[in-house]
């Protein structure tokens, strides 16, 4: 599925990549991951266990590179992620987006057992607010729109809010209609169950 | 309001997409911004928004191979490796400055004869759209900022004036990008767009096109009920205002149409929310009848996001293109078959009443696998009559010329 998805998304972005260069960037991309020590915060492998810092695991390849320009050029502003991305030339960019992916994707070590009721209310929000029109129906994204199934709860909760209180700003300003006037309590749910995904 | 009481309203909107319920409808007051105005027909539609890209397409991978154009007519690539790039203004000495969206940032292009330098002039705005010359500076028109870079050929990297406080711009971020140019009464022309897909709106301060003296002061409109033009231009000749104008979303594949306005008189309506297209009467927005608006001059296609406009105004294409207007259709996201991602050229009759469309240029589009290649933004005629075309999705400029 993942595989078709990025497939496809790149057929609709750019004359796609033959297979072998996409090794080779994914292969730069590590080599930079190494350097610049992502792994210290997001986790040797891209599954973070450190509350407020997402997993990067199997995360769509183009996501990757445009939060990584958004870093690079302020837009996106977070302290932390300055000097990661500091100075990243766009084909930098475009590697660490390369490898990231092809990590596989697993949910935190330390995820949280579930909570029936929280799962129940979180699925039927998820589903009013078709969350899957744009995340496609098992989550996990494609092109510009990211992985969000499995992803830690807290960073998951901390974002909506930010996208909620107008302090995150993606490619456009799709995801800060889509939370519009959700309360603090209903982003828990969806971060629940999103998570649990 | 109460984050409940919104949130209420928030889910009242999705329910009654997915039920349709007339009583739900009415209470449907803010339903997510990109599924507004969703019909229960689409209610299961997977159409969502294209990614943008912003990094740098390496030239060797832009598609230039794949552009078509009428007999006569070549394509080349003019300057490349700008992520983003839009809408364009031409400098005195001849640069070329060009503006973003996502990326927030307006590039220079330097014509070095055989060969063209880029460099990034300004960064970290939100949405940079709008760029103008007037006078020696360049005007850059962000979302709700306004800077003046005074004697930007000679002095390049001079710090802007701001002129935001003085325009006083609205800040919705929903189509509150611009599209700017000066008109031959050395007035800034600009577009504010409506803050939603459809939407109950304060009519004089969204949907227009309006005017400012330089500084800012003396706002007028000079069109109201224009859902969003990004790009106008003057006919030669007559000075009168044509604008591009995109048309709803979630109407259907076919509904509404995407159209050019003539503004013959300041101030007119031209017909949104209430109208749109060919005379389309919207179901939510009954208040006012198509018969009360001006008809556009031509339709340019359901969904084909027609952006950057201007008359053509140089002698190197045949005669049959003078005081032609060329159409950047950017393509849009909300039709099943994508359309547009290409440029047209309208034909205008003697009182420019109505216009008649006909292909340029065109093979970015692939109807087969309905994928597209790049993203045809904004058109600009330069001196020597060659036609300069931005690509946002290439981050590209191709220049287009004519000769047997
Ligand atoms: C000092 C800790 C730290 C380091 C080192 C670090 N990051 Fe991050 N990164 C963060 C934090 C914190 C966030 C979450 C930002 C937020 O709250 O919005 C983040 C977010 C991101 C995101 C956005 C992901 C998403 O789901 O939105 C990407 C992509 C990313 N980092 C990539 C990298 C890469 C690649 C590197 C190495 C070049 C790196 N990071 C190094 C702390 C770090
Ligand atoms: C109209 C399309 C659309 C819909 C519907 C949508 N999203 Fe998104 N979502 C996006 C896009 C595009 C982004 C990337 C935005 C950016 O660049 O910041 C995104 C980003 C996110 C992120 C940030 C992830 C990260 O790793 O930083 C989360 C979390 C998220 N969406 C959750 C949701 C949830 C939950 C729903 C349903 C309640 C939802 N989205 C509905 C388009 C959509």
């Amino acid at each position: 599925m993942g595989l078709r998805v990025v497939l496809l998304g790149l057929a609709l972005m750019a004359p796609a990549l033959p297979a072998a260069a996409q090794g080779d960037a994914a292969a730069r991309g590590a080599a930079l991951a190494a350097e610049r020590n992502c792994g210290a915060c997001h986790g040797e492998r891209g599954i973070s266990a450190m509350p407020g810092i997402p997993s990067l695991a199997g995360q769509q390849a183009e996501f990757i590179a445009l939060q990584l320009v958004l870093f690079r050029e302020g837009l996106r502003d977070v302290p932390a992620m300055q000097a990661p991305a500091d100075g990243l030339t766009d084909q930098q960019v475009e590697d660490l987006g390369a490898y990231v992916a092809t990590l596989p994707h697993a949910p935190p070590p330390d995820r949280a057992p579930r909570d029936a009721s929280a799962l129940e209310a979180g699925a039927a929000l998820a589903g009013q607010l078709r969350c899957g029109v744009c995340h496609l129906p098992a989550l996990t994204g494609q092109n510009q729109v990211p992985h969000i199934a499995g992803q830690r709860e807290d960073y998951l909760a901390e974002t909506l809010i930010a996208y909620r209180d107008s302090k995150r700003h993606g490619s456009d300003t799709q995801m800060n209609g889509v939370v519009q006037g959700l309360s603090d309590a209903q982003i828990a749910q969806i971060a629940h169950y999103v998570a649990q995904r | 309001m109460t984050s409940h009481s919104a949130w209420r309203m928030a889910l009242a909107g999705a329910l009654s997409l997915s039920l349709g319920s007339a009583a739900l409808a009415q209470q449907a007051a803010a339903p997510p911004a990109w599924a507004q105005g969703r019909p229960a027909e689409q209610a299961t539609s997977s159409l969502a928004p294209h990614a943008p890209r912003l990094t740098a397409t390496p030239a060797d991978r832009i598609p230039l191979d794949s552009i078509r154009l009428p007999e006569g007519f070549r394509a080349e690539l003019w300057a490349s490796g700008m992520p983003g790039a839009r809408m364009m203004a031409r400098g005195e000495d001849g640069t070329v400055y060009v503006g973003t969206r996502t990326i927030g940032r307006v590039y220079a292009v330097k014509d070095e004869g055989s060969a063209r330098s880029t460099r990034i002039l300004a960064q970290r705005l939100d949405n940079p759209n709008g760029v103008a010359v007037r006078d020696g500076a360049l005007y850059v028109i962000a979302v709700n900022r306004v800077l003046r870079f005074d004697n930007i050929a000679q002095n390049p990297s001079a710090e802007p004036v701001e002129l935001t406080q003085a325009f006083a711009l609205p800040t919705e971020g929903h189509h509150g990008w611009k599209f700017a140019a000066f008109g031959p009464d050395g007035k800034l022309y600009m577009n504010i767009g409506v803050p939603c897909n459809v939407c109950t709106f304060d009519e004089n301060r969204h949907a227009l096109i309006v005017r400012y003296n330089p500084d800012g002061s003396g706002r007028e409109v000079m069109g109201h009920g224009i859902r969003n033009s990004v790009g106008f231009d003057w006919r030669p000749g007559t000075n009168v205002l044509y604008a591009s104008n995109n048309a709803r979303d979630w109407a259907g594949n076919e509904l509404p149409e995407d159209t050019l306005h003539r503004l013959s008189r300041p101030g007119e309506h031209h017909g949104f929310p209430y109208c749109s297209g060919n005379a389309w009467q919207d179901p939510g927005h009954t208040g006012r009848q198509c018969s009360e608006f001006p008809a556009p001059v031509a339709m340019l296609g359901p969904h084909t996001a027609p952006l950057g406009m201007r008359f053509y105004t140089g002698t190197m294409f045949p005669e049959a293109y003078r005081g032609r207007a060329f159409v950047a259709r950017h393509g849009s996201w909300n039709r099943d078959a994508k359309s547009g991602f290409d440029v047209v050229a309208v034909t205008l009759n003697e009182d420019g009443t109505q216009g008649r469309v006909e292909p340029f240029l065109s093979g970015l589009l692939d109807t087969a696998e309905n994928s597209f290649k790049g993203r045809p933004t904004d058109v600009l005629v330069m001196p020597d009559g060659a036609l300069l075309v931005s690509d946002e999705q290439n981050g590209a400029i191709y220049r287009i010329t004519y000769g047997r």
